[in-house]
């Protein structure tokens, strides 16, 4: 009942906003959300890329990237329909286990979700942004005009990275597939995503928090990082899409973020996640991420592990001394990975402390008997007790 | 890979990959290493392929073998692409077998293909080493493959051998001969 009253606050509000954006922008004609597209004709160049769309949408389907479960599939499809209002029935959202921020959408209305970008969501509303930033990009037909460029240069590789094609080469990056729209078009969808978000109820303060989150991890790669970034490239500058964001978010403050009921669905994944993320290997980008989180929800574990793990596989300067102090942080909180303790004995034994090791071995074992290490954990307890 | 298999593909047509073959019997590979083989591998060569030979027994993409031999501290493991942004692999001669494993599962997946560790368990390499199991599924194609890799620190260098093919029919075909390598590697000390 609450969360329908806060819906019905953000539509009035909403409302509001639309007259207020559309006023700033074209003042002779407000902007509305068009109503749904009929299938174009397959003759048309825009007919063959829907038909080649719905291609990629079979093999997605049957991708064994595809992440199933109903559940999440729901909740995820929910709020796209709270976005998308009208063109809900048209949107088809595919979650996708790849470790990297995007989400994209295709002018059929297949619309990929990748699990980067849901762990990097602190909560619903910021998961909203991108999806109704997406949602701007298609609603706008902004796929066409650069369908039509495209054609016009031959783009066809970075028109087609545009909606994560399944296969595709060459798109994968922090932001991967989001850097081939133009500046305008990334504008125009960010202040339609920010009307979807703020009619659907949602606090538009938060779309302004993704790209800081994201600026923070681009700028850890190094200094000048942000300007060699893809993402910026031909995306508006961060100041200014914060500015932007932040300054609608003032226009018409309110709305919510539904944190616990986002944390309540990715919590089955998070370890999952967090495993990827890890694995990427990109340190310096991770310890952003993972120090931002364990900043804001310090009595999860599975964070302060994963931030160890790094630490660990980093090894620079006193990189082990930060990872033996994460993983014993996590291990006090309880509930901890498995794996926590295989860190602690790795870096034990490297440490010639073979008795801590061989606790810290033993307890991994105990925990995980049928790891896939046992066997190599089990040769190096043999060596500690010899 | 797929950067490896495109850039083949572009210096197949330009003219500058070239595949040879490798007859059985006792090879030496680098300076410290000696393998001996019961049947010939071809071994492809190109610009920007790395410090690792490449084998393949069916052709790339089909399947791989690299073989790493006397990898130094700091040394990367594969070949750079300048501006791409990813991020470059080096061994470290500290590293342990977990980690060296968890290095050429970060190879194999920068393109976003999924990497499933089966097993890591002690083996000998040469010397004493590891050998781990694992299963990866292709970004570029969605193809499950399964793969075997062997490994070793002699000195602070590395020697390592990372089989690849596709689950179906190729993996088990080969499988015996990349661990027949393994078996018979020898390490000059």
């Amino acid at each position: 009942m609450r969360r329908r009253d806060f819906l019905a606050a953000g539509c009035a509000c909403g409302a509001g906003l639309v007259s207020r954006l559309a006023a700033a922008q074209t003042p002779q004609t407000p902007w509305q959300a068009p109503p749904r597209f009929a299938r174009p004709d397959v003759a048309g160049d825009e007919g063959g890329l829907w038909a080649m769309m719905d291609r990629q949408e079979t093999k997605l389907r049957q991708s064994p990237f595809a992440l199933r479960d109903p559940k999440l599939q729901a909740y995820v499809q929910d709020i796209v329909c709270r976005l998308a209002g009208d063109h809900c029935p048209d949107v088809r959202v595919h979650l996708v286990r790849t470790p990297y921020f995007n989400a994209s959408m295709a002018p059929n209305g297949m619309m990929q979700v990748w699990t980067g970008l849901m762990l990097r969501a602190d909560n619903e509303a910021q998961l909203a942004a991108v999806l109704g930033h997406e949602i701007g990009h298609y609603m706008a037909r902004h796929s066409v005009e650069q369908l039509r460029d495209a054609k016009s240069r031959s783009g066809a590789a970075s028109f087609l990275a545009l909606f994560g094609v399944v296969g595709a080469i060459g798109q994968l990056g922090l932001v991967a597939g989001s850097f081939a729209y133009s500046r305008d078009h990334e504008r125009e969808a960010d202040r339609i995503g920010a009307l979807l978000m703020r009619k659907a109820g949602y606090d538009i303060a938060e779309a302004a928090k993704v790209w800081e989150n994201l600026l923070l991890e681009i700028k850890a790669r190094g200094e000048g990082a942000e300007k060699t970034s893809p993402m910026f490239a031909s995306h508006p500058p961060p100041d200014e899409r914060k500015e932007v964001l932040g300054r609608l978010a003032q226009e018409s403050a309110g709305g919510v973020s539904n944190e616990p009921a986002w944390r309540e669905h990715v919590k089955p994944y998070l370890r999952e996640w967090l495993n990827e993320e890890v694995k990427r290997a990109q340190h310096e980008e991770s310890l952003a991420l993972l120090t931002r989180m364990i900043g804001r929800l310090p009595a999860e574990p599975d964070y302060t592990f994963a931030r160890g793990e790094v630490y660990r596989l980093r090894a620079k300067g006193s990189d082990h001394d930060a990872a033996i102090a994460d993983y014993q942080a996590a291990v006090a909180v309880g509930g901890e990975p498995p794996e926590t303790h295989r860190g602690l004995g790795t870096i034990y034994r490297l440490r010639r402390r073979p008795l801590e090791a061989t606790a810290s071995y033993r307890r991994y074992l105990d925990l995980a008997p049928d790891a896939p290490d046992s066997a190599m954990i089990k040769s190096y307890l043999e060596e500690l007790r010899t | 890979m797929n950067r490896l298999v495109a850039a083949l593909l572009v210096c197949s047509l330009a003219g500058c990959a070239s595949v040879a073959k490798v007859e059985s019997g006792p090879r030496t590979i680098g300076e410290r290493m000696t393998v001996n083989l019961d049947g010939a591998w071809n071994h492809v060569t190109a610009p920007n392929m790395g410090p690792a030979q490449t084998w393949t027994m069916e052709g790339l993409p089909i399947d791989q073998l690299l073989i790493y031999s006397g990898m130094k501290d700091g040394q990367v493991m594969h070949a750079e692409t300048a501006g791409s942004g990813r991020k470059s692999f080096a061994f470290r001669s500290t590293m342990q077998p977990d980690e060296i494993v968890a290095m050429f599962e970060g190879m194999l997946t920068r393109d976003g293909s999924s990497f499933k560790l089966v097993k890591l368990e002690p083996a000998s390499f040469g010397e004493k080493g590891f050998r781990f199991e694992y299963q990866l599924i292709r970004k570029v194609d969605n193809v499950q493959l399964s793969g075997i890799g062997y490994g070793s620190v002699s000195k602070g260098e590395l020697f390592a051998i990372v089989y690849l093919a596709p689950r179906l029919t190729f993996f088990s075909r080969h499988q015996g001969r990349v661990e027949q390598i393994a078996r018979d590697a020898r390490l000059k000390i």
